[in-house]
């Protein structure tokens, strides 16, 4: 459970140094787009160094591999298996490449990347495969493969964001939105991360360190839903049924454990 | 009721005629101001005219010297030059002092420390050649009008004042009145017209941009989280934070709070940027007393806000001065190239003794403000800010309160104040030895490289005590 993935190229000492520094919730390393080829070697070479040394200081650590096609795919799991991270993030991810990279990796959490048509018209099969634990919604490509242009206002990524929330919830895993990629524009950023939140989303991808605040904030739960939700366990302790009136609307048993999950969170990032 | 009388002043055409009114071997001290920073036309255009006639012996009081002052280092390397006073050095001369030293004293003193010295007589000035970018024939000028306008004069105006001889060295002669002169008439000896006195352009030297690096935007965020904490930030504060990026994200940061909790500052002080005029002009603050504009914005509104002072370096931090704004500093936001474990803070060299800055008014600011800030990234590059020893003093540990840091804040053991009102904070409250431990744990301890053989400079502080000396490299 994390608010922030923040994305960090993996040949960038700098940036890796102070890994722990940003306050995303969690962290992925990137082996793909951000290292260019004659690059790659260098960014396993440092990261694994790195994680040896300093895994007890950083926390939920991902590694975007390179895709199962490409001729680093195997190298970017083998050297990094063994080291403290939580998991994978898989790009053009497929039900068989995520099986591929499954039987490899030793058990670790995997996040398929859905940014094609075709993943997402299969994301339910890919949502249940094993090792699965969250999809992230990957809209740069998507928008490339659908030939249509990536928006700010983001109308043209309802439908694929609406889906992939679905699918996650129904098969109770990480909803995890794409980055919004304009890094400096604020009210932007805030703007597309409550639309994702508002659909279901349970977290936001981000590329930027300067985006961790906003997105922390905003998918954590508020004040006044911390306060809610602490009456909500208060009067069904009180009460002992499984059905009870507050403020003259109905609770049931849903929405006590949409109550439990808000405290939950709550707890979890010292609010 | 008396009435003043303005004599007009003689007006000089060139260097060659002034020089025939003044004795150049019997006036070696001469003092310049650095309002024009790397943009100063004035000083090389004036030492030139002691390259050409070879005269040796000379004592300079720059207040700073930036490397566009080459011919400082063309009268060092002629051996023209015996001593040096100022309160700032960058570039190729300062490269040169560390490396050479100089036949007589380097000293390094505070821009309080410099306005107190002159006005004591410890430092004579023979002839000050104040740059000015308008001026009237009654020898009264400002630094905020003309078309090389810089802003505020401050550190110019003790010059004018004790100086034995004044020269203004001017591009704009006007025939009238000046209403709030900063430099008056009645201190001015000589008005010497030249084709120009440099490029205000100029004065943008340095780091005036809100930084957007994630390091120096988490180190903002936990220092206006302190200030925060602190209760520092309420109606009525005061203020100074500089023209570094980190410093103003914290201005930045400070002002989203004020503007969300309705609080109304009352004055900003010291070197002032576009985004403190900006702050003044949207009511968040009701007063900005500059003694240096670090960008043109800030010259151009010192001419339409009167709100917006420019003040006198004395003003400004002598401390014998009762008038002087910083004894009513509530917060100083400063930065630091080292910081050791006493809290003693060295702007002056870096790590390899190489001569990059001076305190300005670091020390000033950090003696008088109720809380001084220094912020810095822990580990730059690949070396800690945090020494067992500074290189070089700068400004004095006891002075120095907080320590923020991209991965905790250090309190001074001396501000057992703070520390108690920090003792439920969520921030990342530590010892400056925690911190130390922290970086080490990614840089490992470096040798000390450090040799502290010839002395070649003296660190002067505003109480004219000499904290430290600068060694060759």
């Amino acid at each position: 459970m994390s608010r922030s993935y923040l994305f960090i190229p993996g040949n960038t000492p700098n940036m890796i140094q102070n890994l722990d520094v940003f306050e995303s919730d969690a962290v992925i390393i990137d082996f793909e787009d951000s290292v260019m080829s004659y690059d790659k070697d260098a960014a396993r070479i440092l990261i694994k160094n790195f994680l040896q040394k300093f895994h007890e200081q950083v926390g939920n650590i991902y590694i975007r591999i390179n895709d199962v096609e490409n001729s680093n795919f195997e190298s970017d799991v083998n050297d990094t298996k063994d080291l403290h991270i939580a998991g994978y993030v898989l790009p053009k991810a497929s039900v068989e490449a995520v099986n591929t990279l499954y039987k490899i990796c030793n058990g670790l959490d995997i996040i398929p990347i859905i940014e094609s048509p075709l993943a997402l018209l299969e994301s339910q099969k890919i949502a249940a495969s094993k090792g699965v634990v969250g999809l992230l919604f990957g809209a740069e490509d998507f928008t490339k493969e659908m030939g249509i242009e990536r928006t700010l206002e983001a109308k043209e990524l309802l439908y694929p964001r609406s889906h992939i929330a679905v699918v996650c919830k129904a098969y109770n895993i990480e909803a995890i939105d794409t980055p919004y990629t304009a890094k400096d524009d604020e009210t932007g950023l805030e703007q597309d991360a409550i639309a994702a939140k508002q659909l279901g989303f349970t977290a936001k991808a981000l590329i930027h360190p300067n985006q961790v605040d906003a997105i922390n904030r905003i998918f954590a739960p508020s004040p006044e839903e911390i306060l809610q939700a602490k009456r909500i366990i208060k009067k069904s302790e009180e009460s002992q049924k499984g059905a009870f009136s507050l403020d003259g609307k109905m609770i049931d048993l849903p929405i006590i454990e949409k109550a439990k999950k808000v405290l939950e969170k709550a707890q979890k990032y010292g609010l | 009721m008396g009435q003043n009388i303005s004599i007009t002043k003689p007006l000089i055409n060139s260097i060659d005629e002034l020089f025939g009114f003044i004795d150049m071997n019997e006036n070696k001290n001469l003092s310049f101001h650095h309002h024009l920073r790397n943009g100063d036309g004035v000083i090389n255009y004036v030492l030139q005219h002691y390259i050409t006639k070879g005269i040796t012996g000379l004592n300079l009081y720059p207040s700073s010297i930036f490397p566009a002052y080459t011919s400082i280092l063309t009268l060092l390397k002629n051996q023209q030059i015996n001593n040096i006073t100022t309160n700032y050095c960058n570039g190729s001369v300062a490269t040169y002092i560390s490396e050479n030293g100089l036949p007589g004293t380097f000293t390094m003193q505070t821009h309080g420390g410099r306005a107190r010295s002159i006005q004591e007589g410890l430092s004579k000035i023979d002839i000050a050649f104040i740059a000015a970018p308008y001026v009237n024939i009654y020898g009264d000028a400002i630094g905020y009008d003309g078309k090389n306008c810089f802003g505020s004069m401050g550190y110019a105006v003790v010059d004018s004042e004790y100086a034995k001889i004044t020269v203004l060295v001017t591009d704009t002669i006007v025939d009238e009145p000046i209403s709030n002169p900063e430099i008056l008439g009645k201190n001015v000896d000589y008005i010497l017209k030249v084709d120009s006195i440099g490029d205000n352009s100029g004065i943008v030297s340095g780091t005036t941009e809100i930084t957007k690096n994630p390091i120096g935007v988490k180190i903002a965020k936990n220092t206006s989280r302190l200030l925060h904490e602190l209760g520092l930030i309420k109606n009525g504060f005061s203020f100074q934070s500089g023209a570094g990026g980190v410093s103003l994200r914290v201005t930045k940061d400070v002002k989203e709070i004020m503007k969300e909790q309705h609080i109304k500052a009352s004055f900003f002080s010291g070197g002032i940027t576009k985004y403190h005029v900006d702050m003044l002009e949207e009511g968040l603050v009701d007063e900005l007393f500059d003694v240096q504009c670090f960008d043109l914005e800030a010259a151009h509104s010192l001419k339409r806000n009167k709100n917006h002072h420019a003040i006198s370096a004395s003003t400004y931090a002598n401390p014998t001065n009762p008038a002087q704004v910083i004894k009513d500093l509530d917060v100083v936001i400063l930065g630091a190239t080292e910081i050791d474990l006493n809290f003693n803070v060295n702007v002056t060299t870096d790590s390899h003794q190489t001569i990059i800055g001076g305190s300005g008014g670091h020390s000033d600011t950090a003696s008088e403000a109720k809380v001084s800030v220094i912020v810095s990234p822990l580990i730059k590059g690949r070396l800690c800010v945090i020494k067992e020893r500074v290189t070089t003093i700068t400004t004095l540990g006891k002075n120095v309160d907080c320590l923020v840091t991209e991965r905790g804040i250090a309190i001074n053991p001396l501000r057992q104040d703070l520390i108690e009102k920090l003792k439920d904070s969520k921030l990342k409250i530590c010892t400056i030895e925690e911190l130390l431990e922290k970086a080490y744990h990614y840089t490992n301890k470096p040798k000390n490289m450090i040799k502290r053989e010839q002395i070649i400079g003296e660190i002067e502080d505003r109480t004219h005590d000499i904290i430290d000396y600068l060694y060759q490299k």
